[in-house]
């Protein structure tokens, strides 16, 4: 939502940028980002006030970073060797990931989707093999998760509704005319039975090239573009199933979940690698009929079918399965976990803390700064929950005074909270992510003092 | 020094901060209840109709509620938000578009009061979804169960859903029709699927609604071609469904036939009917009498000359059949679409007893029936006065049909009149009282504003509204769940005895729906304009 604002102050556009990146990289956290930069800004313009040089304040917030960082690292929980608390982990993510979203109040069976789905994955981030659809209609928690490639598309009229063991051809082609692709190519004749030989001529064109699609030894034939009656019909004969209009994507996803290649010309049938799958059945959802591919050559691939009362619901909660998947996956691959809950802000908050005290010189006006803006995030949550920030935040502190607290800020209860008997985690590389940008991004507007604007681009005269 | 020039001072606005949020609510908020508002008049069997004109012109009479707000052209967002939640209740219950816009209006009213006493909006927007879920069992409580068989209690349904529309007086026709029509088309292996779009409605100006029908066949609005003086009647029909077209040869690369002199023009006359005389031979042996002739892009479907040929040869030819209703008329007719005169095959044919052209109002149409094997599917014919009445009896009918396939979808019924509301209300406050905190008072609130229903229908039935609901209350609280006002006699009944019923689906989904859209806009507190 953030990326379609106006960009009408410069330097806004490097906020805007650390979000897309933190959504590109992690999926999560792209409003925690924000945030936190704006507040690390708001914190070093009260200490350009009290005359502190920019340049000390970025040293200042390098080090704070760091520190924050190392103090995260010695703190995070690692359960990779064990399956059973790794699972109850990712779902422990999962749920905090969705709390924020439309999905909240459906987030545990959520959980479990998401979680399921990127466990197929086996470790690969590459979330293309998971697709999303959605279909209005129902409730959320008619939503399922399906192990195969579901494709929205009808079968042709007169074709099979059900192939096993399929042999699949993707194509981009035109069935419908052959047309010479040269304007104003026209063909010169004097008498109609030789227009009646030219009109079969091109009819037995297009049954030839449906002959050489068949000779490939398909039972399966998608093309991206239309297939007209003629050919649909050629195909029916043969008993092959053909899908025609199957948008870019869909061939994309099809291509690679099945294995095959996309296909243009048909005349070497040796070199276009076909792909399979085990069964190819039309399925009805809701009311609508689409085809389901079952036991596709990747296994990793899967399909999760969206309901929801309308576009609105739908779109959001698409939205937020999506950044629940991103925030899985790649804790698939690194897979240290933090508690959630303001926990890290805490913890962090107090070590920089700490470093300030030690440090001399002005620099640690920054890095006490650092550590106020990190307490900023827990008071805002607890605000937005319509909670006593204040309160909460110094009792919190209190807590984190003592050594190993899991105290954290739990928004059912309304009060502080064990994290790690409430379940709330947060995967390392989301929290990291949003340390690193968010200084990042602080120190690049701290480091501007003067915004030279361009003349516009002079339109040289037409003749 | 450097000026950070980014940054903006946000300290001394925190305070306008927060206007603006209250600001940004509180108009999202009183747009929504004015767009509820308009609607509320429409609602139960004494509600008003709206006109709508359109800037060209356009002029529709309308009582259901997805219609006239889909019509009514909104800029506010959060309007635009009640307008999507009307469409889908009708996309998900078909009936009760009307109903869930109040509702949405009222549970908003509740909200502003509550949010002004100082509660949080997500604790506002929680309550609210604990009180959906509660409210869809104490609706589950409510519900009888019926059977597909049981086709009184589908007919009763049927014309509550079409009692508050402008057809209300031909209900007792058009109610059966609905479930007759409904029932042919339920599919035996799928029975908790019924697919409107089995359902072909036909409209055709003349006569009055009274001649509505259901046909067991098929319907086109077009007449039989005459310009050859084919025939307008056969029985024992053989049916061809064609794509192709019978008409002289056209290639699809350009071409043009270069005549040097008069012999080859005699020539090529020649040629064109030998070459559309053999078409025509080809289909007539293979028995076809009837030619349902698919609308091509590419050239003239047909000729006069193949028309001559054709009713020469006693075909009687439908022509330009749209490319998107083959499939409906296939699977009515039970045959497959030929696409090449070569693959003209008797296999590929329907029957049927009798096609044959009638006269109806100032037009005609063609009647194929008496189908073999006829797919599951109905057609139904409406009629009326002016195209006003036609269009609204059109939409009626989809309602009626949409209320019967929520009864597919969910075996349920409830007693209608207002009983359901007034019952959730009861229950969800006395299950509030069990609550603690700001839930607890956010339920109460939200569990009044159910009373809304009963309120506007009393309302506008010109009846006295606090005295009948303040009456309806005591008579749930005294445990009589299924009384409700009957606004005909102007009182209160046992509604269920009235047999004023609708399906349990309509009431879920229109309270759930409801629910989901207010917390949607209670949660939102700022709008972005992209330009």
């Amino acid at each position: 939502m953030i990326f379609t604002l106006r960009k009408k102050i410069q330097s806004l556009m490097s906020i805007l940028d650390i979000s897309k990146v933190q959504d590109d990289e992690v999926g999560d956290g792209t409003t925690s980002v924000v945030v936190l930069a704006g507040e690390l800004l708001r914190e070093a313009e009260k200490l350009v006030n009290m005359k502190i040089h920019p340049m000390t304040i970025i040293a200042g917030y390098r080090m704070a970073a760091e520190c924050a960082r190392n103090a995260l690292l010695q703190r995070t929980m690692d359960n990779k060797g064990n399956t059973d608390k790794f699972r109850s982990d990712l779902m422990n993510i999962a749920m905090t990931t969705l709390s924020s979203k439309i999905l909240s109040q459906d987030k545990e069976y959520f959980a479990e989707l998401a979680v399921d789905a990127v466990l197929r994955l086996k470790g690969s981030t590459n979330l293309e093999s998971i697709q999303i659809l959605k279909k209005p209609g129902g409730s959320l928690k008619d939503s399922f998760l399906d192990e195969g490639f579901i494709l929205d598309k009808k079968i042709g009229l007169g074709q099979p509704k059900r192939i096993e063991n399929a042999n699949i051809l993707v194509a981009n082609t035109a069935m419908d005319t052959d047309k010479v692709k040269i304007y104003g190519a026209r063909v010169r004749v004097d008498s109609m039975t030789k227009v009646a030989d030219i009109e079969a001529a091109e009819k037995q064109k297009m049954r030839e090239k449906v002959q050489k699609i068949i000779a490939h030894g398909i039972n399966c034939f998608v093309n991206r573009q239309l297939i007209y009656n003629f050919p649909e019909e050629l195909f029916a004969d043969a008993g092959i199933l053909a899908v025609e209009h199957a948008d870019f994507e869909g061939i994309e996803r099809l291509a690679l979940v099945t294995g095959g290649d996309i296909a243009s010309t048909f005349d070497n049938p040796e070199s276009v690698k076909l792909g399979h799958c085990k069964l190819i059945e039309e399925i009805m959802i809701g009311e609508d009929r689409l085809i389901h591919f079952s036991g596709v050559a990747m296994g990793q691939a899967c399909t999760i079918v969206l309901r929801g009362a309308s576009e609105h619901v739908l779109d959001e909660a698409e939205r937020s399965l999506h950044d629940a998947l991103c925030v899985l996956s790649q804790t698939v691959n690194d897979t240290r976990v933090l508690f959630g809950g303001g926990w890290p802000e805490m913890v962090m908050a107090k070590e920089v803390d700490q470093l300030a005290r030690k440090t001399p010189g002005k620099k640690s006006h920054a890095i006490d700064a650092f550590s106020r803006a990190l307490q900023a995030i827990p008071t805002i949550i607890a605000d937005n929950a319509g909670l006593d920030s204040a309160e909460l935040i110094s009792q919190l502190r209190a807590e984190h005074h003592k050594e190993n607290s899991t105290a954290g800020i739990d928004v059912i209860t309304g009060n502080v909270g064990d994290m790690q008997k409430r379940g709330i985690c947060e995967a390392f590389k989301v929290k990291q992510a949003i340390i690193l940008s968010a200084t990042e991004a602080a120190e690049m507007i701290l480091r501007v003092d003067e915004i030279i604007t361009c003349a516009p681009r002079r339109r040289e005269d037409r003749m | 020094m450097a000026a950070v020039a980014a940054a903006p001072s946000r300290k001394t606005e925190t305070y306008t901060d927060t206007k603006r949020r209250d600001d940004v609510r509180g108009a999202n908020i009183s747009s929504a209840r004015s767009v509820a508002d308009a609607v509320r008049t429409s609602l139960g069997p004494r509600g008003m109709d709206k006109m709508i004109s359109s800037g060209d012109g356009d002029v529709i009479i309308t009582n259901d509620g997805a219609t006239i707000l889909s019509r009514m052209s909104l800029l506010q967002p959060a309007a635009r938000m009640l307008a999507e939640l009307s469409r889908s209740q009708d996309a998900a219950a078909g009936d009760g578009t009307t109903t869930v816009v109040v509702l949405a209006g009222s549970l908003l009213r509740r909200a502003q009061s509550l949010l002004a006493a100082g509660a949080h909006p997500t604790a506002a927007a929680d309550s609210l979804h604990r009180l959906a879920a509660r409210a869809v069992e104490v609706l589950h409580g409510m519900a009888i169960p019926i059977e597909l068989s049981d086709r009184d209690s589908l007919v009763k349904s049927a014309s509550t859903a079409l009692n508050s529309k402008v057809v209300s007086q031909y209900s007792s026709l058009l109610a059966p029709l609905a479930v007759d029509a409904a029932l042919s088309v339920v599919d035996p292996a799928h029975p908790d699927l019924l697919d409107l779009r089995d359902i072909r409605i036909i409209k055709k100006l003349g006569g009055t609604v009274d001649d509505t029908e259901l046909v067991r066949g098929l319907i086109f609005d077009k007449k039989a071609s005459h310009a050859a003086g084919g025939p307008s009647r056969i029985e024992n029909a053989k049916i061809a469904v064609i794509q192709f077209q019978v008409s002289p040869p056209k290639t699809d690369i350009e071409q043009s036939v270069i005549v040097s002199d008069y012999a080859q023009m005699d020539r090529i006359l020649r040629e064109e009917r030998n070459y559309i005389l053999g078409m025509v031979k080809k289909i007539k042996a293979s028995g076809c009498n009837v030619l349902l002739i698919q609308k091509s892009i590419l050239r003239d479907a047909v000729t006069d000359l193949s028309l001559h040929y054709l009713a020469k040869a006693k075909i009687l030819v439908v022509k330009d059949v749209e490319r998107d209703e083959i499939e409906f008329i296939t699977k009515t007719l039970n045959c497959l679409p030929i696409a090449n005169i070569e693959h003209f095959r008797e296999d590929k044919l329907g029957y049927a007893d009798v096609v044959e052209e009638v006269s109806v109002g100032d037009g005609k149409i063609v009647k194929i029936i008496g189908i073999k094997d006829m797919g599951r599917t109905a057609t139904v014919l409406v009629r009326g006065s002016n195209q006003l009445v036609i269009d609204e009896a059109d939409r009626s009918l989809h309602d009626a049909l949409c209320v019967i396939r929520c009864l597919v979808n969910k075996r349920f019924l409830i007693a209608g009149g207002g009983a359901p509301e007034i019952e959730m209300s009861m229950q969800l406050a006395a299950w509030a009282k069990e609550l603690h905190g700001m839930e607890s008072y956010c339920i109460k609130e939200f569990a009044d504003a159910l009373e809304v229903i009963p309120y506007t229908l009393a309302e506008n039935a010109g009846l006295n509204p606090i005295a009948i609901v303040t009456e309806l209350r005591n008579r749930h609280a005294k445990g009589e769940k299924n009384t409700g006002i009957n606004v005909r006699k102007g009182q209160i009944t046992n509604i269920l005895e009235e047999n004023v019923v609708q399906p349990l689906l309509v009431s879920t989904s229109a309270i759930s729906l409801a629910c989901e859209c207010v917390r949607m806009i209670l949660k939102i507190d700022d709008i972005v304009t992209v330009r």
